[in-house]
């Protein structure tokens, strides 16, 4: 259903007064002048931009991990057990299925005593009371930014917002194939989806390392809010 | 608290800030910091004269469409189910936002870091109400604690506060019982709100930039605590000044690259969100309600004029971290929620001459805030124009200065009044001359010798040394 | 080549030996030098006090007074940078602006006149000492004069140079604001002086006199024993 909107015309009447003419109903959006954006990180090869992004985890205070598909399942759970173990909460998301997750989720965590929650939306508020208490949230990047070192995570039913935001830690699984130069090219996807008129999701994270803030005397405290450690795990083969 | 956040006078302000050692050690060497990193940001993307040029025609380019995007933003939120509220006022957008709480008979509202709703006072609105207001940002959070201090700093609103201060403030109010680490203190925090964002009604957030084309807010904060404002609470609020949009996905990239490196040198800050309208489907997490308030407040005024400029700000603090004068007085001599250069050119317009008039003089237009803008403001320019408006269009100069700058174009504008003011300087000063200075000058002097000497005026000016000396260019 | 000299209103008052210098320098550079009697000031107290109208009466004197003029040079970064302000105060004046236009064209700074016009880098000027450099803010930021001066100090000999934190930040001169807000003038001209001394330099050599009174106002209310000069000073000296 449409939201409602309210006092809009007097509003913009008054702008387009100031502005010493009638309403606009048409502008197109304009030919910049300008293209920096371009420029960063032009022609990098795939394997160049995941050394800017292995490089770029420095900064961000995020330890990189580089796998495969055959590895993915013990480094997933090597990282997980240097975390300190569950519980664990994930997104709903088959492609956990498809990089050979399926075992370590479903056998040899719970033969460890590691406690998982997957994602189910019917379950409502119990998701986010779970994510509350996770000591690791395990997300999947949908596209990655080499150059900021930012995962990019799509929003939906399956997809809670707070696995990335609420557990302690925060793990990235990170395909090879979803690394990009910079931002303007996630933005251009997202464009593109949006004028074939795909809805954009209701909620698109960039997530650039764990949070931290630099609020009391300028020093950086890691951890604020979101989670206080952080690790992405790159599979080469993805 | 409102935009205006003193009934000081100026120069008791400055003077207290002046006198405030640990805040000007704590802004200059933040200011140093915010420099290097700001600088070095900027020279490891490269091109960064073409960025700004970019920067500022997305945003020109918006403000000469206002009405236009504000239309499609608006179109495109309610399309998503989001409410949307234009108001023209602070009153308007705080009695809109007090009857959507109402509505919802909320208790306890969690709000993030927004300038604009300090601008309207809102937090006194929702606390008449009954309601419990939680700053979530680390820095506002300190400050609210505190007693409700104004910030000294758009970006790092708690600047002026050390640690210690700090940990007294918890251990008065909340019986802080650890340390001043800031590891600690952040630790305490974050226990604290953690619990009030999971119990909260209502979230209330600002909007860094708007996107008109999918009706969609961008949220840019490196602690998250605007993501756990918008995504746990029953209800989002939004708010937003009018100016604060850009047309597509494209633009608010790149405002966003120009916004996190000159705020906090880094390429990208930890949480950059984009929220479109409230939850879907089976979203779990999210609001089930969205409402986004547009707030003018005088913006409009700023429209079509000279100042029209000032209005492609994206508040990222790069000229109040590079300006001199604010390394030396603070945030707080400026009387209002926005300091620095930005808030000496916008708070006189948003809040009038007669409590803002000096701001526009608290600068030597040395130009260090407009070559750090990313957008390409030309700040000192505007400070300019503000004294002209005050002088010429205001006449709001005291006699004493008029009639000395009148001297000065008479002196200046006829070469008899020049000659003999100039050849009268040095015997006129040699009362006050001590060999080749002047210690306590008079009238306009004085405040010049109180702090160094003036020198006394040459015997022989050096037009009159020209003249008489030998030609042809032989050496004397 | 016929030079025009703008002496500037301080230097003709107060630094004649500024003026001097400026006229052996070029003089030995094989410039001839002039210097139109009826020149005064360029206008900046009023004007950027914000009296613009009550000033132009100046600005136009000036206007004429280098009407033909070939090259106009001036010891002065922020008296040259009004004069290519010039055409935008006049701006949509038919018979100002032009005028203002010409005149902004064929004013130089001197230091930028020198290398820029006379392509000399190495004017033969010898100084023994430790000397520092305060870049002077009209100078550098707004009439973007940024590498002259350093290269023609590089080439005095005898002279060695420790740089000036902070060189970039304003001294506190900002012509008025010394006057109206003059205890925020003084504690920045406090900074900056604190500064030079931490080079430990004997000399501080700048560019433009407005800073050079003020630093060198406070450095001897201070009773510091370092020598403040002109940079035209530092050229002529051998
Ligand atoms: S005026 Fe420019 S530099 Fe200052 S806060 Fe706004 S955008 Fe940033």
């Amino acid at each position: 259903m449409n939201g409602m909107i309210q006092n809009r015309n007097v509003f913009l009447d008054k702008i387009a007064n100031r502005l010493g003419r009638d309403r606009k109903t048409i502008v197109k959006r304009p030919e910049w002048a300008y293209h920096p954006q371009d420029e960063v990180l032009k022609n990098a090869t795939q394997d160049e931009l995941v050394d800017v992004l292995k490089e770029q985890c420095k900064n961000i205070h995020t330890d990189f991990v580089i796998t495969n598909t055959a590895k993915l399942s013990d480094s997933l759970k090597e990282v997980v057990n240097r975390y300190g173990g569950g519980p664990v909460i994930t997104w709903k998301d088959e492609r956990f299925d498809q990089y050979g997750l399926t075992k370590l989720m479903k056998e040899e965590w719970p033969q460890d005593g590691v406690d998982l929650h997957v994602w189910n939306y019917t379950k409502k508020e119990e998701n986010i009371e779970k994510a509350n208490v996770a000591n690791v949230g395990i997300t999947i990047s949908d596209i990655t930014l080499a150059e900021s070192g930012t995962a990019v995570l799509f929003s939906s039913k399956d997809k809670g917002r707070t696995v990335s935001f609420l557990p302690a830690t925060s793990i990235i699984i990170i395909p090879k194939s979803s690394i990009v130069p910079r931002m303007t090219q996630a933005a251009r996807i997202i464009r593109e989806k949006v004028k074939s008129g795909e809805q954009v999701a209701s909620c698109i994270n960039f997530i650039t390392g764990p949070s931290n803030s630099a609020d009391i005397e300028m020093i950086l405290v890691v951890g604020v809010h979101g989670p206080i450690k952080a690790t992405y795990i790159v599979v080469e083969d993805l | 608290m409102a935009m205006k956040t003193s009934v000081e006078k100026f120069n008791d302000r400055v003077d207290k800030g002046l006198q405030d050692s640990f805040m000007r050690g704590a802004v200059s060497s933040a200011q140093e910091r915010f420099q290097t990193r700001r600088l070095g940001a900027a020279e490891e993307l490269g091109n960064w004269e073409e960025w700004r040029s970019h920067g500022e025609e997305i945003r020109q380019h918006v403000l000469d469409n206002l009405d236009y995007y504000l239309f499609e933003l608006s179109e495109n939120v309610s399309k998503r189910g989001g409410h949307v509220y234009f108001a023209q006022t602070a009153e308007e957008a705080t009695s809109y936002i007090q009857n959507v709480v109402e509505k919802k008979n909320a208790k306890k509202i969690v709000k993030s870091k927004s300038m604009v709703t300090e601008e309207i006072n809102l937090n006194a609105g929702l606390e008449k109400l009954g309601c419990e207001v939680i700053e979530t940002d680390l820095g506002e959070y300190i400050l609210q604690v505190g007693d409700h201090e104004p910030p000294s700093h758009i970006v790092v609103p708690a600047l002026h506060k050390n640690k210690e201060q700090i940990r007294d403030v918890f251990k008065e109010k909340q019986g802080y019982k650890k340390t001043e680490k800031p590891e600690e203190l952040a630790l305490h925090a974050r226990e604290k709100l953690r619990q009030e964002y999971l119990t909260a009604d209502v979230g209330i957030t600002g909007c860094n930039f708007a996107i008109a084309e999918t009706g969609s807010i961008t949220l840019v904060t490196n602690e998250g605590n605007a993501d756990l404002v918008a995504a746990l609470p029953k209800t989002q609020i939004t708010v937003m000044g009018m100016e604060r949009l850009v047309p597509t996905f494209e633009e608010m990239e790149v405002l966003v690259s120009l916004l996190t490196r000159s705020a906090v040198g880094q390429k990208l800050t930890s949480y950059i969100t984009t929220l479109t309208g409230p939850k879907e489907g089976g979203d779990v997490d999210g609001p089930e309600e969205f409402h986004l308030v547009i707030v003018d407040n005088g913006r409009s005024d700023i429209l079509g004029g000279e100042f029209q400029p000032i209005l492609q700000c994206i508040r990222c603090a790069a000229c109040v971290n590079a300006c001199p004068v604010y390394r030396h007085v603070g945030g707080h001599s400026y009387g209002s929620i926005y300091s620095g250069p930005v808030g000496a050119v916008l708070s006189p317009l948003l809040g009038g001459y007669d409590d803002y008039k000096e701001l526009p003089y608290a600068s030597t237009l040395c130009g260090a805030c407009t070559e750090a803008c990313p957008v390409k403001i030309p700040l000192h320019e505007l400070l300019h124009k503000h004294r002209q408006v005050i002088v010429e269009k205001e006449g709001r100069s005291p006699v004493s200065e008029k009639l000395l700058m009148k001297a000065f174009g008479l002196g200046a504008s006829s070469p008899a009044m020049y000659k003999i003011g100039s050849k009268m300087a040095s015997p006129v000063m040699s009362p006050f001359t001590n060999g080749n200075k002047i210690s306590k000058g008079p009238g306009p002097l004085k405040a010049w010798t109180e702090a160094r000497e003036f020198p006394a005026p040459n015997k022989e000016r050096f037009r009159d040394w020209f003249k008489n000396r030998p030609k042809g260019g032989e050496q004397s | 080549m016929k030079v025009t000299l703008f002496a500037t209103c301080l230097v003709d008052m107060f630094q004649s030996d500024v003026g001097k210098a400026v006229v052996e320098v070029l003089e030995r550079l094989g410039c001839e030098i002039e210097f139109p009697e009826s020149q005064i000031c360029c206008g900046q107290p009023s004007y950027n006090s914000g009296y613009v109208e009550d000033t132009k009466n100046a600005m136009k004197r000036m206007i004429t007074t280098f009407e033909d003029a070939e090259y106009v040079v001036s010891p002065s970064g922020s008296c040259a940078y009004m004069f290519h302000e010039y055409p935008h105060i006049f701006q949509g004046d038919p018979i100002w602006e032009p005028k203002a236009k010409s005149l902004a064209a064929k004013t130089y700074e001197l230091t930028q006149f020198i290398v820029d016009v006379l392509q000399v880098e190495d004017v033969g000027a010898q100084l023994a000492g430790r000397a520092t450099y305060h870049t002077s803010c009209h100078m550098t930021r707004l009439l973007g004069v940024k590498e002259a001066p350093m290269k023609l100090l590089k080439n005095v000999k005898g002279l060695e140079f420790s740089e000036l934190s902070g060189k970039e930040r304003c001294c506190g001169f900002g012509g008025t604001f010394s006057v109206k807000m003059g205890n925020i003038s003084e504690q920045m001209v406090d900074e900056k002086v604190c500064n030079i001394e931490e080079t430990g330099a004997d000399i501080i050599i700048g560019a433009d006199a407005g800073c050079l009174m003020n630093i060198g106002g406070r450095i001897d209310r201070k009773g510091k024993p370092i020598k403040v000069m002109h940079i035209a000073e530092v050229l002529n000296s051998r």
